[in-house]
């Protein structure tokens, strides 16, 4: 057997592929991601939002969350701090990503696949949860077949990190467990081993730089202007606009007759008795439903190399043809200019859309400053290797126009060095990178020394994470 | 080799025993004319039919002869679901992955023939799979690499590498830091967070020694540690650790020390910062750094180009070049170039020596031709008005003779002499007769007009005008009545040196316009001195005149001598 020297890197064609069914999570606040290493794309996708009815077992998956029960509260796992803040709720929905797809669950148990949930009374749903929860006392560890390798987001703190393990290891009893930055995984899956991460989320858009497979933290970035940030913009520009634009989820129609464009909606729209309908957060999660389709489909970032508000760009944007859009309730415009100011605010803080809840954005927050801020704490000879290596990830980047702006912003902040976009063409790898890149990283023969067996979690206990996964 | 016959005899076979192999008749058989007209499928005919003789640009697959996986033979071979544990680890984990059940067999029972136990591996499918034996597998342990960090006893640090800056707590932390990362300095730099341990700090408080005393002293004041502090003390450590252990070192080990010992924190941060600071410019500053860069190479490609030209000038102004292989006689064929070049003259003289007798024969035209006033060929026979060196035409003649001796009065008498046409001229006979020699005729007439034309013509369409003008002033006329071969050659030189003299024109105004962007210069240099400097300025102008007016009269000369 050859031997590797310590200085010399590993030859190019060497391929150390060797599955071990390893499953891969990838918990993001829009969605949570599973499936086996070795697999191109996540098996098992589902909403990391959750219903929740008082005192009772939380509802997953897109059945459960789009179902306007009575009373019915969307919840989501994640704090605002990018940080998981429902620690209980998180380790049954992590659970339940896995188990409803990929690994499967023991015959006989009916009541937890969710397809029956809609159809009981609430008191019957109640009774089952209760058998089923001796049940769990009596049943194997859901996971205790295959390794696990989760992914983190680059500022999750110690205590976060070691709450992850735990839930691992115990409650899932898994054999072996690593944990890895998404920005690590998201360059792994380009390709790259070193390089900056731009990911544009849900809940938080950051910026990573890689270091040959380690995340330089001090250069580690994050600021909330994301996909949530452009749905509250689009909102903003929504009521704004005279006649104020009606946002009507799909839930909430019956029926609906074409009308012409700008004229109002003549739907039929459903009722819901007094005490029937679901929670205010059911409307808000089904309305942002719609302005995900919006964004789609409509929402175009102003490509520069000028800004929107500078010079002639609104002019130009103005003699743009415009993109139709129909609201569930047979609503309907063409939108022209006013469909570049939602995205906008991502570059230009000043050219965001603000109301009394929602205060302008701060400047550092901007995507462009962001970058900045994050080569800014690299060692200067880093600098330009990073630069020509910018990993572009997160389904919000899927905004059309997003990249070639990002290009032109970053152009002009390094004009003399050579700044290259990676960005994956195809949707699945732009939105599941660092999956794809978990994917990669778990199936690989070399990854086998790296996973924390559980002999090693109990002899060091939760602490270990900081020591291995660094 | 052996034939079917020779194998029939010695089988004892009669002759024609054998039906004939069958594959000969099929190679036989005629090839099939289907093949050229075959048709791609799918295509209708009259598709095909378009398409003509040339295959159609993009090809097109017959899908029924796609790709198929080759099948082997026989039931589907078994897989295991192998449990093993991965040499790098020690804590023995675990893992299972598939396997082709033979190739897994095999080890299994080499793993139980070493522990000498009752080989039997048939395991059931049906079987626990806990049960299945665990193969220690070793193909990825060579992924465990781990990287050399200098080492050292307590003794060696107190002897040798204790430093003002660095506390011993500190330099373990540093070097556990270079272990966990190899050696990556920017995430080692990134990773740094160093905090005095309060147990070790609180010890030595009680301790009172100097030693213990000044171990403790950075501990008061944790200063953020750049990457090259970093670097600069695990380079000492190793440089001094280098010199302590290694008695000699070989020239590897020297360079690596000089280089360790060799690190420059300060200078290296310097870099750093211009590597930043060249980074960080502006737009415009790269947008003018380029400008400035493409018009300081235009500026250089123009002040080759000049001098090239003044160069080319200067060549043609000063004395025509001694032939100095001939001056030198013999003693220029020294080198083996010349020998050779020698040989290859000679080799070409021999040659032209021996195409004369040919020339006489049938069918060939003969050397001697009679110009009326229309001459046919543009290289006449040289003539001593002009300098060898101007008439490129000539040059190949001129050359073919030099070494045959400085003294040849004209080449074609000297060439030719010993296989002389039978009749020759004298030349008065041949100015009379107006006869002329040529090395090569072209073939069709030319009018001398044309040619006397033709030599008015320059490169460019300036120059053709202004050699215009200076033929007005001189007074020759735009026609030439009779142009005959030697009003030709006459002409030709007059041209000639109105063409120089036009160049030296030329020249002069550049280098007068050059002179005054350097005196500018000088002005602009020398500032408050204005006396002087008008002083300077006036000789250099004078000088220069002169200079340039002795150059005009020289080429004066030259024109009257020619138009007399
Ligand atoms: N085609 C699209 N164009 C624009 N935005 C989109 C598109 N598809 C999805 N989005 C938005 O992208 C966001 C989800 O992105 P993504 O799945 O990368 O987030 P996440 O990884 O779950 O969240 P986070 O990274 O913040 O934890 C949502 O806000 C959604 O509205
Ligand atoms: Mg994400």
């Amino acid at each position: 057997m050859n031997t590797l020297s310590s200085s010399a890197a590993p030859t190019a064609g060497e391929y150390a592929g060797d599955e071990v069914s390893a499953i891969v999570l990838d918990p993001g606040y829009a969605t949570t991601r599973a499936g086996f290493a070795g697999e191109d794309v996540p098996k098992s996708v589902c909403p990391t939002f959750y219903g929740y009815l008082d005192n009772q077992q939380p509802l997953f998956g897109e059945n459960a969350v789009h179902n306007p029960l009575a009373n019915l509260q969307i919840k989501n796992v994640w704090g605002s701090d990018g940080v998981v803040e429902d620690w209980d709720t998180a380790s049954k929905l992590w659970e339940y990503a896995i188990t409803s797809r990929l690994t499967g669950r023991k015959p006989g148990d009916p009541t937890k696949n969710g397809l029956n949930d809609g159809n009981k009374a609430e008191g019957e749903n109640g009774q089952d949860m209760d058998v089923e929860m001796e049940d769990v006392e009596n049943q194997e560890k859901p996971l205790e077949e295959s390794p696990l390798l989760m992914t983190e987001p680059g500022w999750n703190p110690t205590k976060a990190r070691e709450k992850t393990i735990e839930i691992a290891m115990e409650e899932y009893g898994v054999p072996a467990f690593y944990l890895q930055k998404t920005g690590v995984l998201a360059a792994f899956a380009s390709g790259k081993a070193s390089g900056i991460v731009i990911d544009v989320g849900a809940s938080h858009t950051s910026v990573t730089p890689v270091l040959d497979g380690m995340v330089l933290k001090k250069g580690v970035q994050k600021s909330p202007l994301a996909g949530n940030f452009i749905s509250s913009q689009i909102r903003l520009l929504f009521k704004n606009t005279t006649p104020e634009i009606p946002l009507t989820p799909h839930y909430l129609v019956k029926s609906k007759t074409p009308v012409d464009a700008g004229a109002p909606p003549q739907a039929v729209y459903r009722e819901f008795p007094s005490g029937s309908a679901p929670h205010d957060s059911f409307r808000v999660f089904q309305e942002d439903r719609v302005l995900t389709e919006f964004k789609e489909s409509v929402v175009e970032v102003w490509p520069g190399p000028q800004r929107f508000h500078q010079g002639p760009s609104e002019e130009i944007a103005k003699s743009q043809p415009g993109r139709p859009f129909e609201m569930p309730d047979g609503w309907n415009q063409v939108f022209t200019v006013d469909r570049y100011k939602a995205a906008e605010g991502l570059f230009d803080a000043s050219a965001a859309q603000v109301d009394a809840n929602n205060p302008r954005p701060k400047d550092e927050h901007t995507i462009p400053r962001l970058v900045q801020a994050a080569v800014q704490q690299v060692d200067a000879d880093q600098r330009p290797m990073l630069l020509s290596n910018i990993v572009v990830t997160g389904a919000s980047t899927l905004l059309y126009k997003f990249t070639e702006r990002l290009q032109n912003e970053i152009n002009q902040l390094y004009p003399s060095t050579r700044n290259k976009l990676v960005a994956p063409g195809s949707v699945v790898e732009r939105k599941y990178a660092a999956w794809i890149g978990g994917s990669i990283l778990a199936s690989l023969g070399s990854f086998h020394q790296l996973w924390i067996s559980k002999k090693e979690y109990e002899e060091h206990g939760s602490n270990i994470v900081e020591k291995r996964c660094r | 080799m052996a034939t079917g016959r020779d194998v029939r005899d010695m089988l004892g076979l009669a002759e024609g025993a054998v039906s004939k192999p069958t594959a000969q008749p099929k190679r036989a058989a005629p090839p099939k004319p289907t093949a050229p007209v075959r048709r791609p499928q799918g295509v209708a005919r009259e598709v095909a039919a378009l398409y003509g003789e040339r295959a159609p640009p993009v090809a097109i697959f017959e899908d029924t002869k796609g790709y198929r996986a080759k099948r082997t033979l026989g039931p589907a071979k078994k897989w295991v679901q192998e449990r093993f544990t991965n040499g790098a680890r020690s804590d023995g984990l675990v893992l299972r992955h598939w396997r082709r059940r033979d190739e897994w067999e095999v080890d299994v029972r080499k793993m139980k023939g070493e522990e000498g136990r009752e080989i039997n591996v048939d395991v059931k499918e049906e079987e626990k799979e806990a049960d299945m034996p665990v193969v220690p597998r070793r193909e990825f342990a060579k992924y465990n690499v781990e990287v050399d960090v200098p080492t050292f006893t307590d003794e060696e640090y107190e002897a040798h590498l204790r430093s003002e800056s660095w506390s011993r707590e500190e330099t373990d932390y540093l070097l556990q830091l270079v272990k966990d990362y190899s050696y990556r300095w920017a995430v080692i730099w990134d990773r740094y967070d160093f905090k005095p341990s309060q147990s070790s700090s609180t010890q030595e408080e009680q301790a009172t020694t100097d030693e213990v005393a000044l171990r403790s002293l950075p501990f008061q004041q944790p200063t953020p540690r750049t990457i090259e502090d970093l670097k600069s003390r695990l380079y000492t450590i190793s440089a001094k650790l280098m010199s302590l252990r290694l008695r000699e070192m070989d020239s590897e080990q020297y360079q690596l020390y000089t280089l360790l010992s060799c690190f420059d924190p300060v200078t290296e941060r310097n870099r750093k910062h211009l590597a930043a600071a060249l980074m960080n410019r502006t737009l415009d500053e790269v947008k003018e750094e380029e400008f400035l860069l493409t018009e300081l190479q235009r500026i250089n490609m123009s002040a080759l180009r000049l001098d090239a030209e003044r160069a080319e000038l200067r060549a043609r102004l000063e004395t025509p070049v001694v032939n100095t292989q001939a001056a030198a006689g013999i003693n220029s064929f020294t080198s083996s170039a010349a020998l050779h070049q020698l040989l290859t003259q000679l080799f070409h003289q021999e040659r032209n020596k021996k195409r004369v007798p040919g020339a006489n024969g049938p069918g060939q035209p003969n050397r001697l031709s009679i110009s009326t006033g229309v001459d046919a060929s543009g290289a006449g026979t040289p003539t001593q008005t002009m300098p060898p060196h101007l008439n490129s035409a000539r040059r190949q003649s001129s050359i073919s003779h030099a070494p045959g001796g400085g003294g040849a009065s004209t080449p074609s008498s000297t060439s030719h002499l010993p296989n002389a046409p039978p009749r020759l001229l004298s030349t008065i006979d041949q100015a009379r007769f107006n006869v002329s020699q040529h090395e090569r005729l072209t073939s069709g007439v030319s009018f001398g007009t044309d040619r006397l034309l033709k030599m008015r013509q320059a490169k460019s369409n300036v120059q053709t005008q202004k050699i215009a003008t200076s033929l007005q002033e001189l007074g020759v006329p735009e026609l030439i009545p009779v142009p005959t071969q030697k009003v030709a050659e006459v002409f030709e030189g007059l041209v000639g040196k109105v063409g120089r003299l036009l160049d030296v024109r030329k020249v002069r105004e550049k280098e007068e316009g050059e002179r005054r962007i350097l005196e500018g210069m000088r002005k602009v240099r020398v500032g408050g001195a204005e006396k002087g400097e008008g002083e300077g300025e006036d000789g250099g102008e004078g000088g220069k005149r002169k200079r340039s007016e002795s150059l005009g009269g020289r080429e004066e000369e030259g024109v009257k001598k020619v138009r007399v």
